[in-house]
């Protein structure tokens, strides 16, 4: 009986640490392999070599160069908001809205970014709006879809309902409408977290004098290839430590949208 | 209080004629590339004050290739910069770009061969059958047939494959290829990187096959050196000083960019600095003069890059790119 229960404890604790030691065997498989094979850096540089290059770089210029990426990335992300929201509820309210602007709006997405990035840079200059903007049209589109598809899943009995008790549609669209496309709102939020600093890079593969994906570049226009990796990494880190915040976000202030376990 | 309004006057006139006299001339420098042992000079010019003695505040955009930085200079973005010329010919003979070419700086071509030193191949002519590895967007590809045909060799005689640039000397050192296509100024940087494989590399410049041109060069955008001709004026003479003190010390120019750009290692770049430096004071420079172009070698210059454009040799006036107004005396 005892060693049954012993058992089921051991296999609970490995569940609930399953990521971490899969993690962390990948990475001394990792190093094994550069080590046994002698690879060298510039094939595939081994986790020491990565860790190494981070610290060679001083912690003022990681975090100058960290700054810069994070702040094009929030406040592309930022205008995304305040553009795909409210262009949503409009083109749910309004069917001609919906049918000029969607297939515009398709258009745009369907543009790879990376191609249009050197004409905004011409057009606006090299400095921070632009960057804003690629970042914006590379993350306002899910966003867009996701609150249209939440607006337009609100029951139709709420909306009658609503409607039979002559609620202003400012207090449809707020009350009923909005808190069921929070779910939808949330799960775009998520995709558009990770592009927005997928849009800073690209922007800063274009045009920059600082940031992440310009340290990378850098990087590797030097054969610092450990280093690209560390670039790399950290920018992976800050993109996952981004995407945990927008779901805290939701766990703390809307909590009752996420689904009941 | 009669008299203390014209004091007052006063006053206010000579605090702003002092502090405009203070205010140095503002100047964005464009770079074709990001910062490196070959963009030394104007990290020099402002490090050791040649930009400050001439009253310029100088300040540095990196940039993404020659076109790119043709385009900023065009575009207004950028005052002056370093670019290819063959970029601005190319790019004056499609649509009137008002960009003009002031100081020349690499007088020599810095396409190369690199090769294993244990590979079978010794020089341009033992390339033909063999594989090479280019970056799909280096002028030098369009170069490439020309420098074949020079030796004799058909267009086609080398097995291309296009790859990131990152990727050209891993390829070389692991034996994916026989060959790469690199500029010359990478040369410290690729032999570092065979170093650490335990291997020597050799290059094989295109300007000893016969491959006579301008390439990278001080480049002003029309619209700076028609409104403020004496600015321009200031900036290449401080520049050409800059270049000079960067040929005689690479080391310390290394440094100097090392100050402006940590990130940048002050041995490799003083290394590549070294490399640099053969493409800008070598024979040519030395009957020529520095940062002349002749009216001789920029024709030649044109016909090599209408060649590689597949553009008509009429379609420019190789000379109408060219100012000379602002050489230094």
């Amino acid at each position: 009986m005892n060693q049954k229960l012993s058992d089921n404890r051991l296999q609970r604790e490995l569940f609930k640490f399953a990521p971490g030691l899969f993690f962390v065997g990948l990475v001394v498989l990792w190093e094994a392999v550069c080590r046994l094979a002698a690879l060298p850096a510039f094939v595939l540089p081994s986790p020491t070599a990565i860790v190494n290059a981070f610290f060679d770089v001083e912690f003022s210029r990681w975090m100058e160069h960290l700054w810069a990426t994070l702040s094009v990335a929030l406040m592309g992300f930022g205008l995304s908001i305040a553009i795909s929201i409210p262009l949503a509820i409009a083109m749910m309210r309004s069917e001609l809205l919906q049918r000029t602007l969607y297939p515009l709006l398709v258009v745009i997405q369907s543009t790879p970014v990376v191609a249009v990035a050197p004409l905004i840079i011409v057009l606006m200059g090299s400095d921070d709006p632009s960057r804003v903007l690629i970042t914006c049209l590379l993350t306002f589109f899910p966003l867009v879809v996701s609150t249209a598809t939440g607006i337009q899943e609100t029951p139709d009995e709420l909306i009658e309902l609503s409607r039979s008790l002559d609620a202003p549609l400012r207090r449809e669209t707020w009350q009923i409408r909005i808190p069921y496309a929070i779910p939808h709102i949330f799960s775009g939020l998520k995709v558009a977290i990770t592009l927005a600093i997928i849009g800073a890079v690209v922007a800063e593969f274009v045009a920059a004098e600082k940031g992440l994906g310009y340290f990378i570049q850098f990087s590797t226009s030097f054969f610092k290839i450990p280093q690209a990796f560390a670039g790399l990494i950290f920018l992976a880190a800050i993109s996952l430590l981004l995407f945990k915040s927008v779901q805290w976000t939701q766990q703390i202030f809307f909590g009752w949208s996420l689904p009941k376990k | 209080m009669r008299t203390r309004f014209p004091r007052m006057a006063v006053l206010a006139l000579s605090l702003s004629i002092s502090s405009m006299a203070s205010a140095a001339d503002k100047v964005v420098f464009q770079l074709d590339w990001l910062p490196g042992g070959d963009k030394a000079p104007v990290y020099v010019g402002i490090q050791q004050g040649y930009f400050q003695a001439e009253d310029l505040d100088v300040s540095i955009a990196s940039g993404r290739g020659s076109t790119d930085a043709v385009t900023k200079m065009a575009t207004g973005q950028s005052d002056v910069g370093t670019a290819d010329i063959g970029a601005l010919m190319a790019a004056k003979a499609q649509d009137d770009v008002p960009v003009s070419a002031v100081y020349a700086f690499f007088t020599q071509a810095p396409h190369a061969f690199f090769t294993l030193a244990d590979s079978d191949i010794e020089s341009i002519k033992d390339v033909p059958g063999k594989k090479v590895a280019t970056s799909p967007f280096t002028s030098s590809n369009a170069f490439l047939p020309l420098v074949l045909e020079e030796n004799g060799m058909p267009a086609d005689a080398v097995t291309l494959t296009k790859t990131d640039p990152g990727a050209l000397g891993p390829m070389l050192m692991t034996g994916n290829t026989d060959a790469i296509i690199a500029w010359v100024t990478n040369t410290a940087l690729f032999t570092e990187q065979a170093k650490s494989a335990g291997k020597e590399i050799r290059v094989l410049p295109w300007s000893d096959a016969g491959l006579e041109l301008y390439s990278s060069s001080l480049l002003a955008a029309d619209k700076f050196i028609k409104e403020r001709p004496d600015v321009a004026k200031r900036f290449v003479r401080a520049y050409a000083k800059a270049v000079a003190f960067t040929a005689d010390k690479p080391k310390q120019a290394g440094e100097d960019i090392h100050t402006m750009v940590p990130e940048v290692d002050p041995i490799v770049a003083a290394n590549q600095i070294t490399d640099t430096m053969k493409l800008v004071k070598n024979s040519i420079s030395d009957t020529d003069g520095m940062g002349v172009f002749t009216k001789a070698r920029v024709a030649q210059t044109w016909t090599y890059v209408a060649k590689a454009n597949g553009l008509e040799t009429s379609a420019l006036d190789p000379e109408s790119i060219i100012n000379r107004s602002l050489m230094p005396e």
